[in-house]
This record gives C-alpha cells, structure tokens and sequence, in this order.
C-alpha cells in the first residue's frame, strides 16, 4: 500500500504531456535582466555598475539580511544598467541589464560532465559554499537553502525528505532531471544528509513517475556501492494526490507526522529540499557552479507535441525569448502561467525574466481559464473535505470578507498553504482562496505584532 | 381561589426580596463612569466609522473626557460644529481644523491608459493588487475594482462606468478617511477641502521615470518639474519623477496648471469663466474631478 498525506487533496488531471521530452540547453540571448529578488526574503543588494565586466557565475548582488541570497551574473558581458523593470507580475524590482559578449566563466568552475562522488569533510564550508553559490528552495518558494540545513539549537534532523513528488499538473521539469541527473541528484542529498548530522533520507516521488522512481532507486543502488555516506538514502513511492509536494503534507505522507500550527518542519524532526535544489546543491559544492540555471517546462494542451519543451536556462533571460525561441505563443493561449496551474502566477509581463525558481512557461485556452459566475454556498462541505490542512474554507471566507480577525485566527486562517484545492473543488465557483489569501496575510500581520 | 391568592402572596414576596437583593448587588458591583462621556456621545454623530482613529463614537468620547488636549481628537465626520460643541460640554477650548475632503489622484481613465491584459478574478483591489500590478501598463493607478466604494460609509465615492475610476461626492465626503486606508495603490489622499472648495493636484501616483509613465498613460506625471520651476510659493516638490502639491503651502494661481504637459495637474472648482471678482456663487461650482482645462 503506498502512502500519501492523511488528510483532504484532490485528484486533477496530471497533463504531464512533456514527460518525455529531453532536457534541451537553451543558447544565451543577446541580452539578460537579471532580478535581484529571485528568492524568499529581502531583495538583494547589487555590488556591480553599468560599465563592469562581468564573467558567468561572478557575484553581482550580495545578500541584504540573513534570509537573502546572493545572485550571481548567468552571462559574461558588460553591465548596461542597474535600475528597475517589471517583473512577472508588472511590479517594479531592480534588475541587472547585461550586454552578453562571449561566454567566459569565472576560474574554478568544473564544467565537465564527471560525477565527484567523494564529499567534503568539512561541514561549515559545505554550508558556506552553499550561500556563496545562492542555493535556494527550487520547489516554489525559493526559501534560502543554507538556512534551512542549519536547524535551530536544540532541534535535530532525523530525516531529511527530498521532493520528488512534483504534484502541479503539467510541470515535469523535476521529473527530467531525475531521469538526467539522478545520481547527482543523490550525490547533493549524501551531502545534505552529512551537513545535517546524517539523518536517514528519503526520496519520494509519485506513483505518475514510475520512469523517475526506477531511475532514483538505482542510482541509489549503485552510488551505495561507492561509499560509506551513501547508506540510508531510500526512495519511497507515493500515491499521486495534489499537494502532495506541499512541504507539511509530504512530511505526513513519508513519515506520518503532523507539524502543528505555525510550526516548522524541524519542530517534528524533518526538513524538506526539492530534488532541483539537491541538483543545485551538488553543483555548488562538487563543481562550484553557482545557482544560473534551472529547467522550466514549455506546455500547455493547446501545443503540438513537438512544441513541448523541458529547457535549460539561466536566470535573466525574457520569457518572450523562450516562448519565441520554443516556436511562439500559439494563437489559442488566452493565458500563460509560470508555475503550475495550481499554485503558478499568470504572467501580466513576458517581457520578465526568468529567476532561480522558474518552472513553466504553461499556455491556458481561453476555457481552461475563464471562472463561472460566483452562486451562493450551499454549505455541500466540498471545500473542507478538499483542505489539506483541515481547514474549514466556505466559513473562512464569510469570516474575511466581514474583516471577523479574530474568528479568522480561531479556526487558524494562518495555517493556510494556499494550495487552491478549496477553489479547485468549490461547485458554487466561489472565490475561496482569493479573500482567504488575503485574510491570512492580514492575521499573520496581527500575529507578528503581538509578539 | 385561595391558590391563586398564595400564589400571588409568594411570587409579590419573592419579587420583593430579589428586588433588595438585586439593589445591594448593583450598589456594590457599580461601575463608575463618567458623566460627562454620556454627554459628549450625545454631540457625536454616531455613525461608528472609526474615522477618528478610535473604535467607535463612544471609544472617542471616552478619548476626549481623558485627554488633556483635545486637539489631539478630531472628528472628522462631525467637523469644527461638533467638536465646537464637545468643547463646550468639557468647558474646554479647540481650534478649528481645515475641513478636508478625499481626493482620488489618478486620471487613468481607459482612454489616457489602455488596458493591456484582462483581469478574470474576483472583482476586489486588494484581491487583484495582491496577485499582480494591474491590467494597465501603469503599476501605480487605480486598479478599478472599487474598495473604496464599498468600505464608504456615507455613500460619497462611486465608480464612473466611463472612465472606470472613482469619483468622490464632495458634498457627501466627510474625510473619515476609510477610503485612504482601503486603496492598496495609495491613489486616495485626504486634501484641504481649500478656499471656496477650489483646489490644485497632481492627479498622478506614478513613481516610473518620464518615459515609461507616458507609455503607460497619457494623462501621467513624468516628472519633468516644470510645475516646481513656475510655482511662486514653492508649494510643489518632485520626488521620485512624480510632482507633489503641499496644499497648505499653495495659493491656487494655476500657474502649474498651465504649464504642466501631460494635463496630470487638476483644478477643480474654479469658476469656469474668469468673471468679476465677486463671490462664485453655487451656480457656478463646476462638477468634481473635471479638469479646468
């Protein structure tokens, strides 16, 4: 019996059409725009000006705080301009324009295709490597990875759970890689696993990719006949059920634990990285290799199956560049959403660049998209059955449009992982996870400033 | 016959009993209160809407019996009259405030700043800010879904369906301020109300440099300063390639007006045709939020 989250989910058609399509390198463009804001916590602050000379993967931002990252140039050219322009969602952030002149790396970097399987001893400059190179959450929230291998003192890792679920309908970027990538992937996890005090490791990944689930168990088989810090890496697989890939909701499925309420993974012993970031984890550390690159899927039921598209890009480059370069927007794409369908953002702008935690460029048909007319709730309790964290959402929403805070926190608002399940189930087409977002913003405020 | 006379003789005993009982408890669990926030609250308009920054009218007559200056209390709805009036239950003194009167800056209208994506979601400002910029390529302007509309308590702010931005009955407005505090763009601003209600702004939020404020709008301040260059009373300051009127500072010469190339200066209320200088009776008073020129 394979295992999934205890409760609430729901089953959407998984639409992975691009599955198979091989990771494929997209060629530099003339021209990056290159965010300082390409991960969770504050913008960073950029340490170049317009005339320098920039080679790939040099530091051009430095971190503003300790939840912040460094971000480091995808290209090698001459800086333009520093100044802002919008991204994805039209907001104004700053961004660094360069002019692309060749492609000439910075000096230590190990470019070739070697598998190092022997792992540093020393934990500290493992940790240290990782913030230099800007490792951050590749499984949406883009949350410093540096600061999550450091538990609190007094909090141990006994198990460090690697996100191979990929949950989002049509995504499949992180499939590709465990296909492409599966030993290196395991590689960044034995380091992981030894920075963490070598915990026991589990790689879960959903039954929907039982190509990935063979590729993972034997580069694990194999990589155990390496090498002492190999031992105690497993891959589990997972019944397929949306948001398995939720952070709370995959440690509930491997390990059968609850966090509770505003607390952390390491509250229950846990701590979870995405299997893009143990890829970045091993570049970083193995090969020096700063965070410049990620895979983003092209896809959308409105492409033929010769214009899907798994890429390898790196940061800066406009969205207009890969959907041209991928062959257009097709003429029936009445919305385009980076990420997936579920949790992704409709892009406002494609002339925004792509960032560390790019997934998707994913084409919508004007049906796919368009919402019914809002009717009232009948109470049928779909939305309640649908949340992954008990939550009871047809009373959350009544509660935020009457701004009711206190009421908003007694039935824990704040726990809300903004999964859209209530919104995917709701037969009345109300428009739950819209004001509930914003309530729980609200309650989180009021929250801080108590404390 | 006589159980009903015992029935009664009990329940009038009982009653009286209780009634002793009763009285001795109220004496001595009595709440001192105040007399005088009876009478303050009886001055307020009552209209609960927090406007004055306290939880409502009773919240606020409590706040002027205890403070020691009552020009830290303002009531907003209720104006100079009412707090003339509080002043004089408490046997105290108070200035008179400007009145003031919420201003939308924005002049985004769909013909000055085309729509460049559609917006499918729930029809709320905070809602559509909290998701993405806006479906115009301006990330400052209103983004017409009317939060303002709805928190206003005194009927005062309605959408324009032409123009899809809001207009604000100055008749009605009684600067509370919930609209200023609903806006997630900051487009609203709570100005003097002015001499004869004629006022001078910018009606422009937008913070982008000159070039990608007029992409975006037509209507848009770009920054350029000629309207600080030409003011005689330094009313005006340019911050962030967006021009700012102090109204405490401007005369309402116009000149700025005049001299402004994109139109994203307004003065509303000024009679339209230049006549003698007598005073600009009713008539005369141009509808809200039109442009002089």
């Amino acid at each position: 019996m394979m295992k999934t989250f205890s409760i609430g989910g729901i089953h959407p058609n998984d639409n992975k059409i691009s599955k198979d399509c091989k990771i494929e390198v997209l060629p530099v463009p003339s021209k990056v725009f290159i965010s300082v804001a390409q991960h969770l916590g504050a913008p960073a602050t950029p340490v170049v000006k317009p005339g320098d000379q920039v080679k790939v993967g040099q530091v051009i931002a430095e971190p503003a705080g300790f939840i912040s990252a460094y971000v480091h140039s995808s290209v090698s050219g001459t800086v333009k301009s520093v100044g802002p322009r919008q991204d994805l969602a039209g907001n104004n952030m700053t961004h660094i324009e360069i002019d692309v002149d060749g492609d000439e790396w910075v000096e230590g970097v190990d470019l070739t295709d070697t598998l190092v399987t022997a792992i540093p001893e020393d934990n500290k400059a493992i940790l240290e490597k990782i913030k230099m190179c800007g490792v951050v959450g590749l499984g949406g929230a883009t949350f410093p990875a540096h600061v999550k291998l450091c538990p609190p003192p007094g909090k141990v890792a006994e198990c460090l759970i690697l996100n191979g679920a990929e949950c989002e309908p049509y995504l499949t970027s992180d499939n590709r890689i465990m296909l492409e990538k599966s030993k290196e992937i395991v590689v960044g996890a034995a380091i992981m696993k030894q920075v963490l005090g070598g915990c026991k490791t589990v790689i879960g990944i959903e039954e929907n990719k039982p190509e990935a689930i063979k590729a993972m168990s034997a580069a694990v088989a194999e990589l155990q006949k390496v090498g002492k810090s190999y031992e105690g890496i497993s891959v589990m697989a997972l019944k397929k059920k949306y948001p398995q890939g939720g952070e709370k909701q995959l440690i509930d499925a491997v390990m059968g634990r609850q966090v509770k309420s505003m607390g952390l993974p390491i509250d229950v012993g846990a701590v979870v990285q995405n299997v893009a970031t143990s890829l970045a984890v091993y570049e970083a550390v193995q090969k020096n290799i700063p965070l410049i690159t990620n895979v983003l899927t092209v896809t959308g039921n409105c492409l033929p199956m010769d214009k899907q598209h798994n890429y390898k890009f790196r940061i800066g480059m406009p969205l207009s560049y890969i959907a041209e370069y991928a062959g257009g927007v097709p003429e029936q794409a009445a919305k385009i959403i980076s990420g997936g369908p579920m949790m992704g953002k409709a892009i406002a702008n494609l002339d925004a660049t792509t960032v560390k935690g790019s997934s998707s460029l994913l084409y919508l048909t004007a049906e796919q998209t368009v919402r019914g007319e809002e009717s009232p709730c009948i109470r049928c309790g779909r939305c309640a059955d649908a949340c992954p964290m008990g939550l009871e959402p047809f009373l959350l929403q009544k509660y935020a449009r009457h701004n009711m805070m206190d009421e908003l926190e007694e039935n824990a608002v704040q726990d809300c992982i903004e999964c859209g399940c209530c919104l995917y189930s709701c037969p009345a087409n109300i428009p739950l996870l819209d004001v509930i977002r914003i309530a729980k913003g609200d309650v989180i405020r009021i929250i801080r400033t108590r404390k | 016959m006589t159980l009903s006379i015992l029935t009664i003789a009990i329940l009038t005993v009982l009653g009286a009993a209780l009634a002793v009982v009763l009285y001795f408890v109220a004496e001595k669990f009595k709440v001192e209160e105040d007399p005088r926030i009876d009478d303050v609250e009886k001055e307020l308009p009552g209209a609960n809407c927090g406007g004055c920054g306290q939880a409502g009218c009773r919240a606020f007559a409590q706040a002027c019996v205890e403070s020691e200056d009552l020009g830290k209390c303002f009531c907003p709805v209720g104006g100079n009259d009412v707090m003339q009036k509080v002043a004089a239950v408490l046997g105290r003194e108070v200035a008179a405030k400007e009145p003031q009167v919420a201003v939308v800056r924005c002049n985004g209208t769909c013909e000055n700043r085309p729509r460049i994506n559609e917006y499918g979601g729930y029809q709320s400002c905070r809602v559509k800010a909290a998701l993405y910029s806006g479906d115009t390529a301006c990330p400052f302007g209103c983004l017409g879904c009317g939060d303002c509309v709805s928190v206003c308590q005194f009927g005062a702010i309605a959408m324009d369906p032409a123009t899809g931005l809001p207009v604000v009955d100055e008749e009605k407005c009684t600067a509370c301020g919930a609209c200023v505090k609903a806006c997630p763009k900051n487009v609203i601003e709570l100005r003097n109300k002015g001499r004869r209600n004629m006022r001078v702004y910018v009606s422009c939020v937008n913070k982008d440099k000159g070039a990608a404020a007029r992409k975006a709008c037509k209507a848009a301040c770009i920054g350029c300063s000629k309207c600080a260059k030409v003011c005689p009373f330094e009313a005006i300051t340019v911050e962030n390639n967006l021009a700012y009127i102090d109204y405490t500072k401007c005369k309402l010469c116009k000149k700025c007006v005049a001299e402004c190339p994109t139109g994203a200066i307004h003065a509303v209320n000024f009679p339209v045709i230049a006549p003698k200088p007598a005073p600009a009776p009713a008539a005369e008073v141009e509808k809200p939020k039109t442009s002089e020129e």
